[in-house]
């Protein structure tokens, strides 16, 4: 008996995934120059798997922001925002996201894992349903482990599977939190909101979304997936992330629900951790005012966005979705995935490789997410890595047996 | 009540069927996960399709108390009657 039998069989299948070439879970980024290259291994990487959708991390404004947070607040709050740990950039930060979602209120974490397992552990208990999308992120699941609630998994992206899933349950006056998410992050497809707006209301249900890739992307004025689809008024929470377009770190909850503060007196995730330090909340909230200032970084994105899609359309290997600044190449063997993943970032290109149970329906996936600062050399090269695979892909089923191991970067 | 619980079995055993790639011959004991080298998420896949087929909700929660076939068959009757 030993504490790490429960992971036993991790390191066989970690060193079988390593042996094909690089740790596809341990790469290192030796140097980043800028939001789309890094220095992997002595070598110049092109960044196509990094969520950095807007391009913003290294944006001026907001570094010379976070420099200034840095100098005049110090490294870091040592204490809950309960505590010692509410600053005014915090609140500063809150009003402004409450301005950009036009609603109430909103709550900050220290990250967008956190504040699923703070919002859905406190909104949800014992006696109470939650119905989640098959597809959600695991701190979704893991939020709703935490919050004892009754969970129900529904068919993805199916609004009548989950209207069926709501008209089997037994106590159907107790209170029922639909949760979705507004872009998928791994297959990058978008929910049907209007029409999971109209299942809410029939079972009068609360509807939460979580937009952590969305925001900053879709909507006239960059809200998310919810503002696009116009279903604002139906959606009573929406969370997401400061780690992907807004190029920083943290999380946050927007709503309208009237005794919304009291959470921050109720979610043990927001109470009992530490605050955002001054310089990441000052960082976060220059990106914001930029995205709400500038709504040409979304034009810039979606051009990238489209060119990089068609490019890869034309190639003959398979895209889980429609375009999206999540484009994701599907290949049905878990080694044949890791070979191409390891081929791509030899043709100096990093992408994301996920792998089941990561990935939804079996498949695994090149996961490549587009940034409003690729260049188009960038873009010519990127796909021009994934022909090269296409090819190797078709040599590899035509001969029916393993194309050569790849070869290191920098080695 | 025994052939109704034999029906219920042999159902479970033909929704494992598309599961169990290694040909294990399926019995209640069978650990579903175990013996079926099948994954978290396809152990909820699963699910569904047994909650769809029974008309019954088997929330997540009761996941920690199915191991094996017999465990799930146990727990279908139990949803079933509206435990």
């Amino acid at each position: 008996m030993d504490l790490f039998d429960k992971i036993a069989p991790l390191p066989a299948q970690h060193e079988q995934i390593a042996a094909m070439g690089r740790d596809p879970f341990g790469v290192c980024m030796d140097e980043v120059r800028s939001a789309t290259e890094a220095i992997i291994r002595g070598k110049k990487v092109i960044l196509a798997g990094s969520n950095n959708y807007l391009g913003l991390t290294f944006d001026p404004e907001s570094i010379s922001a976070a420099q200034n947070a840095l100098a005049r607040q110090g490294t870091g709050t040592t204490g809950s925002r309960i505590a010692n740990g509410t600053y005014a950039n915090h609140r500063e930060l809150e009003t402004e996201l409450a301005s950009f979602f036009g609603c109430k209120s909103t709550l900050v974490f220290p990250t967008g894992y956190q504040a699923n397992l703070g919002m859905i552990s406190a909104l949800a208990g014992p006696g109470d349903y939650i119905l989640m999308d098959a597809h959600c992120h695991a701190c979704i699941y893991d939020g709703c482990r935490m919050s004892g609630a009754t969970v129900i998994r529904f068919r993805h992206n199916s609004p009548a599977d989950l209207d069926k899933r709501l008209q089997r349950l037994k106590r159907s006056d107790s209170n029922k939190l639909i949760i979705v998410e507004g872009l998928y992050s791994m297959l990058g497809d978008i929910a049907p909101l209007a029409e999971f707006a109209e299942v809410k209301r029939k079972h009068n249900a609360y509807l939460y979304v979580d937009e952590a890739h969305s925001v900053g992307i879709y909507g006239q004025s960059g809200q998310g997936v919810v503002e696009q689809a116009g279903v604002s008024a139906d959606v009573d929470f929406i969370v997401g992330t400061f780690s992907k377009s807004l190029g920083s770190m943290g999380g946050f909850c927007a709503s309208n629900h009237p005794k919304f503060d009291y959470l921050r007196l109720a979610s043990r995730p927001y109470m009992f951790t530490a605050s955002l330090s001054p310089s990441v909340v000052a960082s976060v909230l220059t990106a914001l005012r930029r995205i709400r200032r500038e709504p040409e970084l979304r034009d810039s994105l979606w051009r990238n966005v489209h060119a990089f899609y068609d490019r890869l359309a034309a190639i003959d290997l398979t895209l889980a979705a429609a375009p999206s600044p999540v484009i994701a190449v599907m290949l049905p063997q878990r080694e044949e995935a890791v070979l191409a993943w390891n081929r791509i970032l030899d043709a100096g290109v990093y992408v994301n490789l996920a792998i089941p149970p990561g990935t939804p329906d079996t498949s695994s996936l090149l996961r490549c997410s587009v940034s409003a600062a690729h260049s188009q050399d960038q873009i010519e090269t990127i796909c021009g890595a994934f022909e090269y695979v296409a090819e190797s892909i078709r040599e590899y089923n035509a001969r029916g047996s393993n194309p050569r191991t790849a070869s290191h970067v920098g080695d | 009540m025994r052939d109704e619980d034999d029906l219920v079995f042999h159902k479970t055993c033909t929704l494992l069927e598309p599961f169990n790639v290694r040909n294990v011959t399926l019995s209640r004991d069978t650990d579903i996960a175990g013996d079926l080298e099948i994954d978290s998420v396809a152990v909820l896949d699963l699910i569904m399709e047994v909650e769809d087929d029974y008309r019954i909700s088997i929330p997540m929660n009761m996941l920690s108390d199915i191991r094996t076939i017999g465990d799930l068959v146990q727990t279908i009757h139990k949803q079933a009657r509206g435990a």
